[in-house]
């Protein structure tokens, strides 16, 4: 079989997606390191080139930078991590270049010159293929994958970016940074709007410390209210969790919560409409008032777990 | 102003006719994608605040057609009673299934066919497909600015000023239009219209185009071989009689049973 020319973009920290890379049949692998880093270490992973664009774009810049190093290398498959950056970005190139994007890969296949490509679909209730010949851009998340080890050295060029302007950043404010790492909970308290007020969380916080559970979020008490930083969020816009145990307090259940979590174990919902469409995805369905049920709770298992 | 506003007519994904081994994409309805509501309402608020007109363009991704126009007319019907003008939609069998290259080619020569316009506001993502590329295609496209992700929007003459909710850090940008935003969820509360309006929506415009009308021959590169579904089987063991300390009970029980606690 020819060689396939892939080209993964990331940071130089940020290498899962090579794992991807490695999955085309015979692939040369090249690597486009966004910001500064040691590039000989990766060579560890089989790539025999790498691109360093340490100037900072937006992403209609990177779009244009990347259309000019994908022509001057006729890359077959590109990957790139899914972030808003990249979701943003890589559709631009694709759409100049003529190609399909396809986001939150799974797996890859390559059979002759034509890809088969299987990721997450549907609003995520289902594993689509789909098969792509030609030239194809891949989306996912980089902790999906593990590259194995295959040295060789590396040729390192230094990139210089096509600046495009047309949007002008006036402000950049960062937002307060969680601790959480919701997606490696084994046990998950998670609230939502049947929440009334941001200190009534303080019930949840305390059934989770009796538990030794993280605390879970859907995306209103996040994004909308900002009663809980983003770690929080889980979802399909936000993080996908499979802990032990999941107990939802006061969240509908719509498909786009139940999207990131369907891997969970075992699923308690807690919520005092007894149509909340949640009770139809549940292992142990609570129908009660969160006020009075939580508290409740809590008390009882300090009690058997005696803390 | 003109604005326009992009509908995906989505699979109710709440409402997916699954089994264990297919999904039924034929026979699962279709909805206005939720966040594509919020980029509708935006359109009208920004066509009530300064004037002008806010139109909305569709493209139906599902089949089979003699059964979805039906279907899609009813749901471009609800836009036009949020307050949008007039509608297009694109309907053609090459389109069914296709590629988010060709939706957002039939998009952009849809666009080019109307003239003039100021700004275009698409969903961040959809709540089928959700892959949030096709206002970065359009905008491709077009060879306009695109600002995704925003959750806040102003329009004052010529410009348009938008915060973006990224994964770290709000920006605030600005471009010159005309432009094309994609909004996240949070930037309002679509409106429910009134029974008056959803009467005078059904004398609004749904125009239909298909690739020949916009001049598009090319095929979809993407060819859908398999979708397997992804189904987990639960209990559903619903507690809802007795006392709150006798619901306690019995799910604490429950929670000892599946080896989640151990009593000390
Ligand atoms: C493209 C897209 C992506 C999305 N991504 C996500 C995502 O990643 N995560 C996510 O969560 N959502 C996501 N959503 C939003 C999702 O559709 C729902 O809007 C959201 O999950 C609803 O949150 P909720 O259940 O907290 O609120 P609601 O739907 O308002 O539900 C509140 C629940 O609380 C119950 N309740 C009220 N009072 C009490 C009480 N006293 N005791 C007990 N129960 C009570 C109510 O009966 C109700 O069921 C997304 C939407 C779209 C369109």
């Amino acid at each position: 079989m020819n060689m396939t020319k892939v080209l993964v973009i990331g940071s130089i920290n940020d290498t899962g997606l090579i794992g991807l890379a490695q999955k085309v049949g015979n692939p040369e692998i090249h690597y486009l390191v966004l910001g500064t880093g040691d590039t000989s270490q990766l060579g560890k992973y089989g790539v025999t080139k790498a691109y360093l664009l340490t100037a900072q774009v937006d992403e209609t810049s990177f779009a244009e930078t990347l259309i000019g190093v994908i022509n001057s290398n006729n890359y077959s498959v590109v990957i790139a991590p899914a972030s808003k950056f990249f979701k943003t970005a890589i559709p631009i190139s694709a759409q100049k270049l003529l190609a399909p994007v396809i986001v939150d890969v799974l797996d890859l296949k390559q059979s002759d010159s034509a890809f088969e490509v299987t990721y997450n679909g549907v609003g995520n209730r289902a594993q689509v293929t789909v098969k792509v010949s030609d030239k194809v851009f891949l989306i996912a998340p980089p902790a999906r994958f593990k590259p194995s080890e295959k040295a060789t050295t590396v040729s390192t060029e230094s990139l210089q970016p096509k600046v495009v302007t047309g949007v002008k950043v006036v402000s950049t404010e960062e937002k307060p940074k969680g601790k959480v790492r919701i997606e490696d909970a084994e046990l998950i308290v998670s609230v939502g709007r049947g929440f009334k007020k941001q200190e009534d969380l303080k019930l949840a916080f305390e059934l989770a410390e009796v538990l030794g559970a993280e605390v879970g979020c859907s995306r209103p008490i996040a994004a909308d209210l900002k009663w809980l930083s983003e770690d929080h969020w889980v979802g399909l816009s936000g993080h996908k969790v499979r802990p032990k145990l999941y107990m939802a307090i006061g969240i509908s259940g719509q498909p786009q919560h139940l999207a990131g979590m369907m891997e969970a174990k075992t699923v308690v919902v807690i919520n005092s409409d007894p149509n909340a469409p949640f009770f139809k995805n549940c292992d142990y369905g609570v129908v009660e008032d969160l006020y009075k049920f939580v508290p409740a709770l809590t008390k009882k298992l300090r009690e058997i777990l005696k803390k | 102003m003109e604005v326009l506003a992009l509908v995906k007519l989505a699979l109710d994904t709440g409402q997916l006719r699954m089994n264990e081994s297919k999904v039924d994409i034929d026979a699962t309805p279709l909805k206005i994608s939720d966040i594509d509501r919020s980029a509708v309402e935006e359109a009208v608020r920004i066509k009530e605040k300064v004037g002008g007109r806010a139109r909305v363009i569709a493209v139906l991704k599902y089949g089979p057609l003699p059964k979805r126009q039906q279907e899609a007319e009813s749901l471009l019907r609800e836009a036009l009673a949020m307050g949008a003008d007039e509608a297009y939609l694109i309907v053609d069998n090459a389109l069914v299934n296709s590629d988010q290259l060709l939706t957002a080619k039939a998009i952009a020569a849809t666009v080019k066919k109307l003239g003039n316009y100021d700004l275009i506001i698409a969903g961040e993502a959809t709540i089928d497909g959700y892959t949030s590329q096709v206002g970065s295609r359009v905008a491709a496209e077009l060879g306009i600015p695109v600002i995704s992700f925003v959750r806040e929007l102003r329009v004052e003459g010529n410009k348009v000023t938008a915060k973006r909710d990224l994964e770290d850090a709000i920006q605030t940008v600005e471009a010159q239009l005309p432009a094309l935003v994609t909004v996240t969820r949070e930037i309002n509360v679509p409106r429910i219209p009134p029974l008056l309006q959803i009467r005078a929506a059904m004398k609004k415009p749904i125009n239909k185009l298909s690739l020949a009308d916009l001049g598009i021959s090319m095929k979809s590169l993407a060819e859908i071989v398999n979708i397997a579904p992804i189904q987990v089987k639960r209990k559903g063991v619903i507690i809802k009689d007795g006392t709150v300390d006798e619901k306690v009970d019995k799910l604490t029980q429950a929670l000892i049973q599946e080896g989640l606690i151990t009593p000390r």
